[in-house]
């Protein structure tokens, strides 16, 4: 379920943010999140952000490796 | 003349004459487009090809081109898939009463410029005016005639394991270009179709390397129909390798927010190529050099195994199935 | 450095050799992209990955297709849809199908697209069909949050909202680990997981999505699960927190209350569906149109059911890619792209 993508926040106003994911950009709601800065990343689902995330998923996984020894 | 296309302008008479000279024949005019019922044309020596394909597409006018032109390159690039050097070309036209005549100028217009690209000639035509609401705008049909290289033999039926297969171009960006055209999903990219005539590229590349395989123009259903269509008609493998498709990063992050594979979006100015191993170097380094095929990549192999499926090396090494073809194209959200 | 750790990962996946070991994913997308990057192949023998309910489509029983296609022919009122709802089979159509007898079906990517669509549009009456788990569920509700603020009478959800802890008690016998779908966790957060592991004896993962971490994610099962303790860690950190989208929750309850639900397949699960609350009931297209009891039949001879509790393969189904494909699917798992019927055709599920 719930497409995911990661997108760059580039402007917000009232709630809604323009958002490019690869130089696809589209207005989402971002009314979920708080303290959301251009230049964020955020995951979308339908048009929504749902969480402000890294974009990255490199060092993440590089932690749980090491922690797994 | 009226700003608009009128039922006056089908029936037969001043009117049809006069849309005629105004927007057909001046765009048009060659020796051999004549007020006469049929063309009459000098037959060319050794084989031709012939192929006629119909044209709906919604807008009709979007980034990159219009309908006008999508009609010169499909039938244009059908040709040359086959090795054959576009000499003649019909145009139907089915208007929509009410069409604005400064659109239909532009329409005609780009079909001039792209004809004159690969130097065929429109030598015959038609317009039929439908009532309001009987056709959406404009349909064009367009048919053309090509005089096949000598030489030259192509076919979906001549791949061979071992081949190797090259794009021309990025995928999928008409039917992204498109998508986004309708403004049906909020989404915006800066996407131009690759809409162009191929001939001159593609007729370098076989004037080099005359023992191309396989030349296919991936319109509808995009690179994996074609693949998938090969695939059957050759009884061979395909294997890809997925991190060397080339996407534009706009056409995948569209793709992305709406769950949809580039293999499967339409192409207008991007050709599957298969060809024997040791010329791929030779092909890739002539489409290279031409307009349009800049950017055309070795994408994959024909393989002995796996026949009349397509299999993708993953981005993590791994390998899976491309998923086979069909169904409307539709947003995958949840 | 980065392909030594992917390296490490594979290599705990490909060299377990010790009891059977039943993966369960609940996640559609979870599903998709795990044959989409080909990583079955990458696991051993030993180790199951059985595609669970996690497919909001798949679940969504055949009433609720009635329901909508009874409002678009019945009651002419505009359908805004996810596209993957359009070819699912209903008793007797699809929405698809509904289309063609002239129904108006409008495809959206968000339920606000939706909203705007009924504001450009007051002469219709639209209805946004509103299925999904905790992750699109705020988003639904957000529209309803706008429709009311905006004062919109044309506007309305058929809601088939579904919630995860309690599918996940259901299945708890069904395997071994659960690869918990991580946006429906960057909305919950992780409680529920410890919880489960703590007081329920279920281990589990929550998992992204880029090959990267799904590999890691598998690998952290596969090791974990040999320590013969139940276990929980979240392998998706940098969107899912412990206390997720706090935000996200509270609307959602403004909105929406608790209720029993179908899941296809399963049958009623208590409490584990979402309804509007009656302050929303104005928004509610079954009380706004009072649509009748629906009792919509499946095909009987499709297992889609049995699938999704992991009891069955796809290939198991005797009409399985024979009567039953994506271009004429007979359940529901067979509909979308994220399917575990779908996809285990569309990527060749003879291999799997």
């Amino acid at each position: 379920m719930c497409v995911g993508l990661s997108a760059k926040v580039i402007k917000i106003t009232d709630g809604t943010a323009l958002v490019d994911a690869s130089g696809a950009k589209r207005n989402i709601s971002v009314e979920l999140l708080e303290d959301l800065e251009p230049g964020d990343y955020v995951m979308v689902h339908a048009g929504t952000a749902i969480a402000k995330i890294t974009d990255e998923d490199i060092p993440e996984t590089e932690r749980i490796m090491e922690a797994l020894g | 003349m009226t700003d608009f296309v009128t039922l006056a302008h089908g029936a037969g008479g001043k009117q049809t004459a006069e849309l005629i000279d105004r927007v057909f024949k001046s765009h048009f005019a060659n020796p051999n487009f004549t007020g006469d019922d049929a063309a009459v044309l000098p037959a060319p020596q050794g084989k031709i090809a012939m192929t006629t394909d119909g044209f709906i597409v919604s807008p009709r006018f979007f980034p990159g081109g219009n309908i006008g032109k999508l009609a010169i390159c499909g039938t244009v690039n059908d040709l040359t898939c086959m090795g054959a050097k576009p000499l003649y070309m019909t145009s139907a036209f089915v208007i929509e009463e009410g069409f604005p005549m400064d659109e239909l100028e532009e329409i005609v217009a780009a079909m001039e410029k792209t004809a004159a690209e690969v130097g065929v000639q429109i030598v015959a035509g038609d317009t039929k005016v439908a009532g309001k609401g009987q056709v959406d705008g404009v349909f064009i049909n367009t048919t053309g005639v090509g005089q096949i290289m000598e030489g030259i033999r192509t076919s979906g039926t001549l791949a061979k394991p071992g081949d190797v297969i090259i794009t021309t171009g990025d995928v999928g960006r008409h039917g992204c270009t498109i998508l986004l055209a309708r403004d049906e999903y909020g989404i915006e990219a800066d996407v131009k179709s690759d809409c162009a005539p191929l001939w001159n590229a593609i007729h370098a590349a076989f004037e080099a390397v005359p023992e191309i395989h396989t030349v296919r123009d991936a319109t509808r259903g995009g690179v994996g129909t074609v693949l998938y269509e090969i695939a059957e008609q050759s009884n061979v493998g395909i294997r890809l390798d997925a991190p060397r498709i080339p996407v534009e990063p706009e056409v995948r992050g569209v793709c992305g927010m709406l769950g949809l594979e580039p293999l499967y979006l339409a192409c207008e100015g991007t050709m599957v190529m298969i060809v024997p191993e040791e010329k791929a170097e030779k092909v890739l380094e002539v489409l290279h050099s031409q307009k349009y095929t800049e950017n055309a990549a070795v994408i994959g192999t024909i393989t002995e195994e796996q026949r009349g499926r397509v299999v993708m090396t993953t981005e993590i090494g791994s390998e899976t199935l491309l998923p086979q073809p069909g169904n409307e194209l539709l947003p995958r959200i949840c | 450095m980065n392909e030594d750790k992917l390296e490490q990962a594979r290599k705990i996946i490909s060299s377990y050799d010790g009891p059977k070991l039943r993966i369960m994913e609940v996640c559609g997308t979870h599903t998709h992209e795990i044959f989409r990057l080909g990583i079955r192949k990458l696991l051993p023998e030993n180790v199951d990955l059985i595609s669970g309910p996690g497919c909001p489509v798949c679940v969504t029983p055949v009433g609720f297709i009635d329901e909508a296609v009874m409002l678009a022919l019945d009651h002419d009122a505009t359908i805004c849809t996810f596209g993957d709802l359009v070819r699912v089979p209903g008793t007797e159509m699809s929405l698809a199908g509904a289309r063609s007898k002239g129904g108006k079906i409008q495809v959206v990517y968000s339920p606000l697209d939706a909203v705007e669509y009924a504001k450009e549009h007051p002469e219709e009456q639209v209805v946004f069909l509103a299925v999904g788990f905790e992750t699109t569920t705020p988003a639904s509700c957000l529209a309803v949050k706008r429709a009311k603020e905006a004062g919109l009478e044309n506007f309305s959800l058929l809601t088939a909202n579904k919630t995860m802890p309690e599918a996940y008690l259901a299945l708890k016998g069904s395997a071994d680990a659960f690869l918990y779908p991580g946006h429906v966790h960057a909305i919950i957060g992780t409680q529920l997981c410890e919880d489960m592991a703590e007081k329920e004896g279920v281990s589990g993962v929550i998992a992204g999505f880029t090959g990267r971490e799904l590999l890691t994610a598998l690998a952290v099962v596969i090791s974990r699960a040999q320590e013969g303790r139940p276990f929980f860690e979240n392998c998706y950190p940098r969107v899912v927190t412990k206390e997720g989208s706090p935000a996200g929750v509270k609307l959602v309850n403004s909105i929406m209350e608790p209720c029993d639900t179908e899941w296809r397949g399963l049958g009623v699960i208590p409490q584990s569906g979402m309804q509007l609350r009656e302050e929303y009931a104005d928004f509610d297209a079954r009380k706004k149109f009072r649509l009748p009891p629906v009792e919509g039949r499946s095909n009987p001879a499709c297992r889609c059911g049995e699938v999704l509790q992991g009891k069955c393969k796809p290939s198991d189904c005797g009409v399985f890619g024979k009567v039953c494909t994506p271009e004429h699917p007979v359940g529901a798992c067979m509909v979308s792209g994220e399917g575990a019927c779908s996809a285990y055709y569309l990527y060749g599920g003879s291999e799997s």
